[in-house]
């Protein structure tokens, strides 16, 4: 049997309850309405959203309020690149030049047969974990440890092991947040503009034989680098060349004199322009090598160390 | 038996012998989706507790006084109380947002996705909708203060299994597992073995 009146009265339960929900919310709506900058939706939208934290704001939507408000710059959002910052900049209606887009990159190329372990770290699987176990048993207490810390901490995955179980950095996911620099134990990992080719890849402090003792491709900080480069952009510093990425346009000078080849210059692959490997220029090289003076033919090895400019 | 004792009881049945995570596998999205991290799942059970509790209030008068004079409670019961949770949480939000802008920051993430969660509409069913629930072996005569508390329970239940549940996986973060079982796969496990120690509450008082 059909019970007709159910039908009324299910219907009226659910329409009044509905309509007083309703209304109850309508009021509270104008009673605790919060006026917010209409911008901050928009630029909301705009933001990746991924709350990585790279702004050094709690996730996107503290991003967006400071952008409304005016306290960040345009190009606030690392992870988000050019396009962001453009968007960003038409919502907020002011011109922003748009950011370099930056990279990690790994400040060694130091593997087990380059830096030998002196001990073996058994234990939690962090770099940091390492660091307080008598320094990780890696030789050279300035080298990467190849463990996870900068891995776990990429939210884009860009972190794999390169050579030899050194960390490397995968150029085309990276989006230059730069968690991995704050998380590195070593502090090895710095942020470089991704058009930049020539790169230091060691963070040896060390310097002359007793660097090249700990890794067999360490920067001795002989400053031959510094000598050569026409526009003076790389400096040794605390014994390790730095490079100067305003100054520097790629030209390779430093790399072809680099003793330990730990000056390299990155050669995209043709037709990828985000993959690519390493490489020292060669024929520079065999012609510097006989350049300054006391320093023997041969391999890198050999020679490194010994340069006019060790002090 | 004290009325209070038994309330305690009730409470008490409902937070162990019968935990919504554990033993009933309600809730299980927000027990691995937020289970990760300790500061989200303390965030997140926050505010289940605040909404189930509310929720549970709300339901009951509607129930009460809406549902059961007229005879409709039985086949209406689902989309009412659904409706009764989700603008309950777009109250409180709007509520938050205004009178404490620092409570939003931390609840207001969550407070949404409780909006779907199952663990809210079940409390609120089975405490409000009689005959829905009834393992538990204490009379339970669906008063309001009934409801709140035993919804308390349930809610304090899910909170302390997510809390501990996230302060394991941690440490399972660090711990040397095996590399196929990482991740999702030895989160599955330990809530399994979790759920055989919860299993032991079961017949822990009968009244």
């Amino acid at each position: 049997m059909v019970q007709l009146d159910l039908v009324w009265k299910a219907a009226l339960a659910l329409t009044g309850l509905g309509m007083l929900f309703g209304a109850l919310l309508a009021v509270a709506f104008r009673f605790f309405r919060v006026e917010v900058d209409p911008r901050v939706e928009e630029l909301l939208e705009a933001l990746p959203g991924s709350n990585c934290g790279a702004c050094g704001l709690p996730g996107c939507e503290a991003a967006a309020e400071a952008l409304a408000a005016g306290e960040a710059p345009p190009d606030i959002c690392k992870a988000g690149g050019p396009d962001t910052t453009a968007a960003v900049a038409r919502i907020l209606g002011v011109e922003a030049e748009t950011g370099v887009r930056r990279v990690a990159h790994i400040r060694c190329r130091g593997g087990e047969s380059l830096s030998p372990s002196l001990a073996f770290y058994q234990g939690v699987n962090s770099c940091r974990g390492a660091m307080l176990a008598a320094g990780g048993g890696k030789s050279c207490p300035y080298g990467c440890l190849g463990l996870q810390d900068c891995a776990d901490a990429c939210p884009v995955n860009a972190i794999s092991f390169g050579e030899e179980g050194v960390r490397e950095v995968v150029i085309d996911r990276c989006t230059g947040c730069g968690i991995c620099e704050e998380v590195c134990p070593r502090g090895l990992i710095e942020m470089v503009p991704a058009a930049r080719r020539v790169l230091v890849r060691c963070n040896s402090r060390y310097t002359g034989k007793k660097a090249v003792s700990l890794c067999k491709v360490a920067c001795t900080g002989c400053r031959r680098c510094e000598k050569v480069c026409p526009r003076d952009a790389i400096r040794v510093r605390d014994g390790v060349a730095y490079i100067d990425f305003e100054r520097c346009d790629d030209c390779g000078e430093c790399a072809a004199v680099c003793p330990t080849d730990s000056i390299q210059i990155w050669s995209t692959l043709p037709g990828h322009p985000h993959k690519g490997e390493f490489t020292v220029p060669p024929k520079a090289r065999k012609k510097k090598a006989s350049g300054p003076g006391h320093e023997k033919e041969g391999g890198s090895d050999s020679c490194a160390g010994e340069g006019p400019g060790e002090d | 038996m004290s009325e209070l004792w038994r309330y305690f009881l009730l409470f008490l049945g409902a937070a162990l012998v019968y935990n919504i995570l554990l033993i009933r596998f309600i809730a299980l999205c927000p027990f691995f989706g937020i289970s990760n991290r300790m500061e989200t799942s303390i965030g997140m059970s926050i505010s289940v507790i605040f909404v189930m509790v509310m929720a549970t209030s709300v339901s009951w008068l509607a129930w009460n006084y809406a549902l059961e004079p007229l005879g409709v409670g039985e086949f209406l019961y689902i989309p009412s109380f659904i409706l009764v949770i989700a603008s309950l949480v777009q109250f409180v939000e709007m509520v938050i947002k205004k009178a404490s802008p620092p409570l939003y920051k931390a609840m207001g993430i969550y407070l949404p996705l409780i909006t779907t969660n199952c663990a809210v509409l079940a409390a609120a069913t089975e405490s409000v909708k009689p005959g829905f629930f009834t393992k538990l072996n204490i009379a339970y005569h669906y008063g309001f203060l009934e409801s709140v508390i035993y919804t308390m329970g349930v809610a304090v239940g899910f909170s302390a299994v997510l809390i501990v549940f996230a302060a394991m996986r941690e440490r399972i973060e660090l711990a040397p597992v095996p590399k196929f079982f990482r991740g999702v796969p030895i989160a599955f496990m330990a809530a399994a073995l979790f759920s055989l120690a919860f299993m032991g509450f079961a017949g822990m008082f009968k009244l």
